[in-house]
């Protein structure tokens, strides 16, 4: 079977069932599992950052279902985390309102790596988005006014507090309430990214991904869907980035802009499986933690060589990602 | 001052040239993007950084113990590759991705992330000229890529040996159809790239710095050289290696250092952006 050109990883009942069967049990683990690690605080730490991965690696993949490769979505994340950091610290904006305008500024940034890439498809369009995330990167680096360049950005306020009448939760008190914070945005996340796999913009996705010339032939545009899929991958991972900064409070151009957070949700997304909705994010949650657990405390250089094995062996091995392929077992 | 950055640039470029070459040949005969060609070149220098170093040994023999280690790199990452399935275009990026990220975090483990720079005192003394300032660095720089694109370009052009690689860059069906061993040609690319990283390697380590995650900005510099120039044509990547170099020369006189860096990825975006036809008529096919 070809790796890009799915023929068998279509919605069947049989993978409906056990996709359920994933969903609840990962939801109710997810819940649960501050309660099972006795708030313990590292292990806490390391799934929400997972789950943030797991929104990334979403995202990522509401492009890729429309068959692109995008080897820069730094650039999306590294926007959202700036504009939001940048609005709030300078402007004193709540970051309820800079979360949702950092991914529109990523969302922007979108269409314009769209008007460049328009024409590109396959393997030059992953190029180009590779060269794409250098430009907002030196854009901030350079801009000193507003960014302090290089030195970054530091002790950013932390992720909103929410008050409903007398009830009210500040998010960045405890790494718990950060936690629940992260999972919330998972869940939406996840609710949309199944709502549009099943609806009809999501099988046009797919069809421009399988065969562009018949989509455009029973009326599918597909420079339209493809924009529209890139714009809300864009908007997502803005977003995203936006809750890494008020999470991690620190952020500089290298960090937010570095291949890293360009490969991740690449790595996650076609491990998991890029044509299912679970897998991406199953992949997050299984080979974060196991990194930051396993290998990390065995080599704390170089631990990452973990993902780059994780690809290789896949893109060999699995082109469905272990999760399709688990789907067509069961 | 712009005679000086007019020289420099011309000589990065042609250091350019040297690291896209080994990208293009293997590109242009296999179809495979080798996204892991920037770590290959920081390994070289990683190693004769290290036998240099630590083992003391002359600079200039440091070369062929390059050279082997990437060749042996080169030939299992064709073992790889040869296992992709189609689109091999697209394939081959992730999976010379994934290379690239485990390359990394081994240079990571063994080298430590710190600067390292082959420091030779007689390549930072210069020669001051009416108007121009020449380091012997630079000069060692030009002298070696040029004879080194001379000697691949008689390979290429004047063999029997180069008439049969450039005809499976043009076509691989017709080649094979001519009798020429197609896999064979492709062996022989990675081969001949292995060399060409294997020697820019240490050229790289005694020129700038060398550090584990600047692979990724060669490798940009390397995509951008060769989709400039097309497949299949020395003389464009020539050309393509030069106006990167002078750009780039310019771009820090005019705007500052620190933009030195967008330069390539402005090319190829415009490039991508304004001429996709040339590049996708021979791309998608």
């Amino acid at each position: 079977m070809s790796f890009f050109a799915s023929k068998n990883t279509k919605l069947n009942t049989r993978g409906l069932k056990f996709d359920s069967v994933g969903l609840v049990t990962g939801l109710v683990l997810l819940i649960i599992l501050p309660a099972l690690v006795k708030s313990n605080n590292y292990i806490l730490q390391v799934f929400t950052h997972a789950l943030l991965l797991a929104n990334l690696a979403l995202a990522w993949n509401i492009l890729g279902v429309s068959g692109s490769i995008s080897l820069g979505h730094a650039a999306f994340f590294g926007a959202g985390a700036y504009c939001s950091a940048v609005l709030s610290l300078e402007y004193g904006l709540s970051s309820w309102l800079t979360i949702p305008l950092a991914g529109l500024l990523a969302a922007g940034l979108g269409l314009i790596m769209n008007l460049i890439c328009l024409r590109l498809r396959g393997a030059y369009f992953a190029l180009a988005t590779l060269a794409f995330v250098e430009i907002p990167r030196v854009i901030t680096d350079n801009w000193d006014e507003l960014t302090h360049g290089s030195l970054g950005l530091v002790s950013l306020p932390g992720l909103p507090s929410l008050s409903l009448g007398t009830w009210s939760v500040d998010f960045s008190a405890s790494i718990m309430a950060s936690y629940y914070f992260v999972f919330a945005f998972s869940l939406v996340l996840l609710g949309l990214v199944r709502f549009l796999f099943n609806s009809n913009l999501g099988l046009a996705f797919q069809a421009i991904r399988e065969e562009e010339i018949a989509a455009e032939a029973v009326g599918i545009s597909a420079n339209r869907y493809r924009l529209l899929s890139l714009l809300l991958s864009a908007f997502f991972t803005g977003v995203s980035g936006a809750c890494y900064a008020h999470l991690v409070r620190y952020i500089e151009p290298g960090l937010v802009y570095g291949l890293h957070f360009s490969a991740i949700p690449m790595i996650f997304a076609i491990c998991g499986g890029r044509f299912t909705i679970l897998g991406p994010a199953m992949a997050a949650l299984i080979i974060y933690p196991l990194d930051q657990f396993v290998f990390h405390p065995l080599l704390p250089a170089g631990h990452e060589f973990l993902y780059g094995v994780v690809l290789i062996l896949t893109v060999l091995f699995l082109p469905a990602g272990f999760w399709g392929s688990l789907r067509k077992i069961f | 001052m712009w005679t000086t950055a007019l020289v420099s640039g011309i000589s990065l470029g042609s250091f350019y040239i040297l690291i896209a070459l080994g990208f293009a040949l293997i590109f242009g005969v296999t179809r495979n993007f080798n996204l892991a060609h920037g770590e290959l070149v920081v390994f070289a220098g990683y190693v004769s950084y290290w036998l240099w170093k630590v083992w003391a040994w002359p600079f200039v023999l440091t070369f062929p113990a390059a050279v082997l280690a990437t060749l042996l790199i080169c030939l299992g990452l064709q073992r790889l590759f040869a296992r992709l399935c189609e689109p091999l275009e697209l394939n081959s990026i992730v999976l010379s991705f994934g290379m690239a990220i485990l390359i990394q975090n081994t240079m990571l483990f063994w080298f430590s992330g710190d600067y390292r720079l082959i420091r030779i005192p007689t390549l930072s003394q210069g020669l001051h000229l009416p108007g121009l300032y020449l380091s012997y660095g630079q000069v060692t720089l030009l002298f070696l890529s040029l004879s080194m694109i001379a000697i691949l370009y008689i390979l290429m052009y004047r063999t029997y040996l180069g008439k049969a690689l450039r005809a499976t860059i043009q076509d691989k069906e017709a080649a094979a159809q001519a009798g020429i061993n197609v896999a064979g040609m492709g062996t022989l690319a990675f081969c001949l790239g292995a060399i060409l990283i294997g020697l820019a390697g240490p050229l790289y380590g005694c020129t700038h710095y060398l550090y584990p995650s600047t692979g990724h900005q060669i490798t940009l510099l390397a995509v951008t050289i060769t989709i400039f120039a097309g497949v299949g044509r020395l003389g464009g990547i020539i050309l393509a290696g030069w106006i990167l170099g002078l750009a780039e020369s310019f771009a820090v006189i005019l705007c500052g250092a620190s933009w030195r860096e967008m330069v390539a990825a402005v090319l190829l975006l415009t490039l991508l952006a304004f001429k996709p036809r040339g590049i996708l008529g021979k791309g998608e096919q």
